[in-house]
């Protein structure tokens, strides 16, 4: 048992310790940042661009829609469109002024309302930044509110009322039915399951990488010779696999651990600090910004017991692969060649994350979650998108268990034989010959 | 060739007393450690000794897909002995030593250690071990892989330090000037590398060191600081088996030898006994000029020589059984033979090797693995 200690610290201590881990761990939350927080403030990102103001507003239209637009606008940085007024016959020469302005550049564009505006058709804007949605949203927002509060005047209805009239912001809560009753909005959970779904196959990856390089490390500088003489190969397998598993779960644990914190206190602040920089106008899409953040479904107990389950289940079982084969080859660059079966298993995996996370509910998703080799990435991703049967659960990590029972079989006699054997690699014949070795 | 250059250690064997070691010579650059002891006087009764076994094994068999390793190999290593196992490049030597270290298992026969299968818990802390291939980890501190190491035999963290530091002191590989325990094993020297992996065989003080090769790779420096540590542990009442195709270190360090060839046992026991029972069936033989054809005629009978080994300078010449050394001297003498020397000799180590393995047996054994 003291030596089975002495393994684990090893494997652990001397892999905490490196450069690498430290930098992938810390970079771990910056990548998290970068992969669900940025698009959340992309999408939320309606704020108009700077300048937008900085447009001249041709006013054929006789009466004084011009100046209302730009009322609409409201810029908070107090940039003002510049209006000319003009008689419908003086469009074309307005317009070409208006051109020559746009193309050297001291003006963003122009805006032509004329009496099909005034009629509620159309409004015509040519300028440098007509691709900018924010920018024409804005714009078309403005000409429609000037439009409206006109023709209220129209009917009588006085400025102030007019104001508080045309004062609308509805904001959509959507609520997502399931067989488990009713939850928040599936966004959140959605970039959740993903997230998790990914996160598993990184890690898996990762660290059945990590334990077949170790493996080749002590294979080739012959230490594994040294150490076996002291304690069985299977103590120093187990050792190798649980120190292994638990740098992934230290790993694994700051991540996840700074992920919620940065969910729970930078991304609610970064979003009250849009809030505050944008105008009223953009309360909406902040507000969808941070409808996002409340509809990550909640993880209770249960659920992160089960991830945890999928995920130590799924390392033992790859790294138990990984090591096998780590200990038929001679070299690094052989192994890259040699583990090319069991990256597969992951790979394959990986390629019907998406897939199944756009149906969890489908034949397909099922199969993939209860398949040993796809089961820790698919399974924890549809549980955090649905709720999954227990019974398919159930049958899941029963499957599980039985392969990692097997690859722990497997993985032992292969390795036993092959960390001693040097030279040419095994063919798959000899593999079960080694097998039969007791 | 030196024959018996230490016979105290080979009258130990005997049964007779056990003289202090011989004195060393000081080497500044590398020097083992001498440990402290107090000079083992073995009891004149110690042929109790001699029954009592570091290593007993019986009738073992190793095979492998495509040969047979060890055929019935049966071996005994007397508690506190310099055992040499002997053998060309893959006779059976390292299958042998990894069965004793159990790290593969013989499909037949069974090996005690101390009197106890050598499978039974802590058994195998009590033995050192050096691979023919060595290795570290290369990138952990010298003082963690050692630490490591120790820890594999069951010695706690807080001792393995104490013995660590010891050892780095002894081995100067702790200087005022430099600490290479903080080093990375891939920042030392090959001979430094060397130094830290011994230390790694003997930090658990074992009772029985296994050596695979030991010489192979190793400075004469280095080489010469070995053979004192063979002989500090033998002093200190430590059994150490070692395997080698070099049969001038056998010679010179053992005090019992086990030959094999093809996995299979060719001779055993005491080097003395073993130089014994072929003693008077070798004559040294030298001519002034080169021999006419008629002397080669009478070295080339069959009835007279069994195997000739020249020696360039001399020739050492295997008496056939029946002949007789007069006979041959005689028969020479007729021929016309100008004789510069005509010698009985105690057969060296390497010509009884030789005689008995053959260079079929060198042959037949190159499979790779030892």
């Amino acid at each position: 048992m003291g030596k089975l200690i002495a393994i684990i610290r090893r494997e652990y201590l001397e892999r905490v310790r490196t450069k690498w881990f430290v930098i992938a761990t810390l970079l771990g939350p910056v990548m998290f940042l970068a992969l669900t927080v940025l698009p959340v403030l992309f999408v939320s990102r309606t704020k108009a661009s700077l300048g937008s103001s900085n447009i001249e507003i041709i006013d054929a239209t006789g009466a004084t829609l011009g100046a209302r637009v730009i009322e609409a606008m409201h810029d908070s940085s107090g940039a003002k469109p510049q209006i000319s007024i003009i008689a419908p016959s003086g469009i074309a020469a307005a317009e070409s002024l208006a051109t020559k302005a746009v193309m050297d550049e001291s003006r963003q564009g122009y805006l032509i309302l004329d009496s099909t505006t005034l009629s509620g058709r159309k409004a015509r804007y040519t300028g440098r930044n007509t691709s900018t949605v924010p920018d024409m949203r804005r714009l078309t927002d403005a000409v429609e509110k000037a439009v409206l509060a006109m023709r209220l005047e129209h009917e009588g209805i006085s400025a102030s009322r007019i104001d508080s009239l045309t004062k609308v912001d509805i904001r959509l809560e959507k609520t997502q039915l399931s067989s488990k009753g009713r939850e928040k909005s599936g966004v959140g959970s959605a970039i959740v399951g993903l997230l998790v779904a990914f996160l598993l196959y990184i890690v898996l990856l990762l660290y059945g990488q990590t334990v077949l390089r170790s493996v080749i490390e002590e294979k080739t500088t012959r230490v594994a010779e040294v150490v076996i003489s002291s304690v069985r190969p299977e103590i120093l397998l187990a050792g190798k696999i649980i120190g292994i598993g638990g740098v992934a779960v230290t790993q694994l644990g700051v991540w996840v651990a700074s992920s919620v914190w940065i969910g729970m206190n930078v991304a609610p602040m970064l979003i009250k600090r849009q809030a505050s920089a944008m105008g009223a106008a953009s309360a909406d899409s902040t507000a969808r910004s941070a409808e996002i953040f409340a509809s990550m479904p909640s993880f209770s107990i249960g659920l992160i017991v089960a991830l945890l389950l999928f995920f130590v289940l799924g390392y033992v079982f790859y790294s138990c692969l990984y090591a096998a084969v780590g200990s038929t080859v001679n070299s690094e660059s052989e192994a890259q060649q040699a583990a090319t079966p069991v990256a597969m298993l992951l790979i394959v995996s990986a390629i019907f994350i998406q897939p199944v996370a756009l149906a969890p509910q489908s034949t397909l998703a099922s199969v993939m979650s209860m398949l040993p080799f796809s089961a820790p990435i698919m399974m924890p991703m549809r549980m955090s998108l649905i709720s999954v049967p227990a019974w398919e659960v159930a049958v899941s990590l029963f499957g599980m268990t039985l392969a990692c029972v097997a690859a722990i079989w497997f993985s032992a006699r292969i390795y036993r034989v092959g960390l001693l054997m040097y030279g040419k690699r095994p063919t798959i014949r000899e593999l079960f010959k080694w097998l039969r070795y007791s | 060739m030196p024959l018996t250059s230490r016979p105290g250690i080979l009258n130990a064997v005997m049964g007779t007393s056990y003289p202090p070691p011989p004195k060393q010579s000081q080497r500044q650059d590398v020097h083992f450690p001498r440990p402290d002891y107090t000079p083992v006087v073995v009891p004149l009764s110690s042929i109790s000794i001699m029954s009592e076994l570091a290593i007993d094994i019986r009738g073992v068999t190793k095979r492998y897909a495509e040969h047979v390793a060890v055929r019935g190999l049966s071996l005994q290593v007397p508690r506190g002995a310099v055992y040499g196992l002997l053998g060309p490049n893959g006779a059976g030597k390292t299958s042998t030593i990894r069965m004793i270290l159990d790290i593969i298992a013989p499909d037949e026969g069974s090996i005690t250690l101390f009197g106890k299968r050598h499978t039974d818990t802590g058994v195998l802390d009590r033995v050192g071990y050096l691979p023919e291939e060595r290795g570290l980890y290369k990138k952990m501190k010298v003082r963690d892989v050692l630490k490591f190491l120790a820890e594999l035999k069951g010695v706690p963290g807080a001792e393995a330090e104490t013995r660590i530091a010891t050892w780095m002191e002894r081995m100067s590989l702790r200087t005022p000037e430099k600490d290479w325990g903080d080093s990375k094993v891939d920042e030392l020297s090959r001979g430094m590398q060397q130094k830290v992996q011994f230390i790694g065989t003997l930090l658990h003080d074992p009772d029985l060191v296994i050596l695979d090769e030991p010489f192979s790779g190793l400075d004469p420096i280095n080489a010469q600081a070995l053979k004192d540590t063979v002989v500090e542990l033998k002093a200190r009442g430590k059994t150490v088996i070692f395997s080698t195709h070099i049969m001038e270190n056998a010679e010179k360090l053992c005090d019992a030898v086990c030959i094999i060839a093809n996995g299979q046992k060719v001779l055993d026991g005491a080097v003395s006994d073993v130089k014994a029972a072929h003693a008077g069936r070798t004559v040294a033989v030298a001519f002034d000029g080169a021999p006419n054809t008629a002397v080669e005629a009478v070295l080339r009978n069959p009835a007279l020589v069994a195997a000739m080994d020249d020696q360039n300078r001399f020739l050492e010449l295997e008496l056939a059984a029946g002949a007789s050394s007069g006979e041959l001297l005689q028969q020479l003498i007729t021929a016309g033979a100008s004789l510069q020397r005509f010698e009985r000799v105690q057969p060296s180590l390497h010509s009884i090797f030789l005689e008995k393995v053959g260079a079929t047996g060198v042959e037949a054994g190159m499979s790779g693995h030892g």
